[in-house]
């Protein structure tokens, strides 16, 4: 049987010391007071002994990744120094960067301004790379209106689409997973926005991993059971807090969802 | 086990996410070449054919790159091992359906098929699930069942009778390991598999060619 995911997500950011950039991992609280916490490639490796299912790994400067060696090596690192599967995203613009990033040893490819902005790249890449690697990631608040509204950059820019038509429309040009994230609740630890992820995840027929606002064990069982999501994503949560993903995996295993053994 | 007597060839034909398989066959020790040329299958110890993408796009790479006739003296005649991953396992297969349908090299026979879509059965097919070992299979025993890591959204079906050696099962059932003598293949990703994905990569370097 399929198992559900737990997926810690490090965030990167570009810091220049000397002459050299370095890719530092940060938190974030709703995408702003960036924390730096360390060595991206040790945090890493510290994850994939704790049995994280996955890792997610997006540059947030909104640089382009083309031609970006520190990102680009950073991947190339993760890739020979763990073996786990790696979703890599932020400042993905054509078809032949998901071709660079899968080459250097990512398994999947998010992509979030792009899908908004040019939404045929999604049919493109997925004709050339296949679906399976494929992840519209989607950022969104919830505004005046009380609908849940697709943001980008960062989560500053509003696009007027409403959440469940982008990702059903994102799968109908062909993503293969929806990466869905409530920016309002990021680094908070008040809880994933479950009737939201529900919503989204019974519209469509592929894998949804929710993310943000992660701060109990009980948060990932409740997105997971009520909130239907395959996997869940967090950062602040497996960063700072006096957990990880092994506690938490204990607590989604009680409550009786099928989850990959501590072994 | 040691493996620095193994040289194994990666097929490098512009469609696998090489670096991952290669890393992890640096860790094991097992000394890991990329091959562009046919010549060079001939001298390896173990073949290794990844693939990652459409089928079609994979089937006509492969055999854009010249390499397929040598690859099938070096298996058939020679008797080197090959390891299959995801789409470098399907192409082992007689067709797959994947965007209008193409052939493969019909090695073990077989279709590759869409997995349909069902509540509780998302597809793609991504993440960890269990593989039953229904033979041994190096350092796996039968009956034994590992987790291992998935990202399809086609599967396996009816490689020739008795040729599969291992058993997954999204929604239906199908074929997640298949064998044919020194001829191996898997859909997951042993490379991604953390301690099992090793412990496969083991079992299949622990192969050897007929002297």
């Amino acid at each position: 049987m399929l198992k559900k995911r737990l997926i810690p997500k490090l965030l990167i950011k570009h810091r220049q010391l000397g002459p050299v950039t370095r890719p530092v991992l940060v938190t974030t609280v709703r995408y702003r007071d960036i924390r730096e916490v360390g060595d991206p490639v040790s945090q890493a490796k510290i994850y994939e002994a704790q049995f994280a299912d996955e890792l997610i790994v997006l540059n947030i400067d909104g640089t382009p990744i083309a031609g970006d060696e520190t990102m680009l090596g950073l991947i190339e690192r993760l890739a020979t120094e763990t073996f786990m599967p790696l979703a890599v995203g932020g400042g993905v613009r054509t078809a032949d960067d998901f071709g660079m990033l899968l080459a250097r040893g990512a398994d999947k490819v998010t992509i979030n301004r792009q899908a908004v902005t040019e939404p045929e790249l999604i049919s493109r890449a997925a004709e050339r790379y296949g679906a399976q690697c494929i992840v519209v990631s989607i950022d969104y608040r919830t505004g005046m209106s009380g609908r849940p509204e697709v943001f980008i950059d960062q989560a500053r820019t509003p696009t007027g689409l409403d959440v469940v038509a982008f990702a059903r429309d994102a799968y109908e040009r062909g993503a293969g997973e929806i990466l869905l994230t409530n920016a309002d609740r990021d680094g908070g630890g008040e809880g994933i926005d479950v009737p939201i992820l529900r919503e989204v995840a019974d519209s469509i027929p592929i894998p949804v991993i929710a993310s943000g606002g992660c701060g109990l064990a009980a948060h990932f069982t409740e997105a997971l059971a009520e909130g239907r999501a395959e996997g869940v994503a967090a950062g602040t949560f497996f960063c700072f807090r006096d957990q990880n993903p092994m506690q938490a995996r204990a607590h989604v295993r009680t409550a009786g969802i099928p989850i990959r053994a501590s072994t | 086990m040691d493996f620095r007597n193994c040289t194994v060839g990666i097929v490098d034909y512009q469609a696998g996410n090489i670096h991952s398989i290669q890393s992890a066959l640096e860790y094991l020790g097992a000394g890991p070449i990329l091959v562009r040329e046919p010549g060079a299958l001939m001298e390896v110890t173990h073949i290794l054919l990844p693939g990652v993408g459409a089928f079609g796009h994979c089937a006509a790479r492969l055999q854009a790159s010249g390499l397929a006739p040598t690859l099938e003296r070096a298996v058939f005649e020679r008797g080197t091992p090959l390891l299959g991953i995801c789409v470098g396992m399907q192409l082992l297969a007689d067709h797959s359906e994947e965007m209008g349908g193409s052939d493969g090299l019909g090695w073990i026979g077989g279709a590759v098929r869409q997995i349909p879509a069902a509540p509780a059965v998302r597809v793609p097919h991504v993440g960890w699930n269990d593989v039953l070992f229904e033979e041994n299979f190096g350092e796996f025993a039968q009956g034994e069942r590992a987790d291992f890591y998935f990202d399809h959204s086609f599967a396996y079906h009816d490689p020739r009778k008795g040729h599969t050696i291992g058993s997954c099962q999204h929604g239906a059932p199908f074929a997640a390991i298949v064998r044919q003598d020194n001829l191996v293949a898997a859909q997951f990703h042993p490379e991604k598999s953390q301690t099992a994905g090793l412990k496969f990569l083991r079992s299949f370097l622990a192969l050897q060619r007929p002297c």
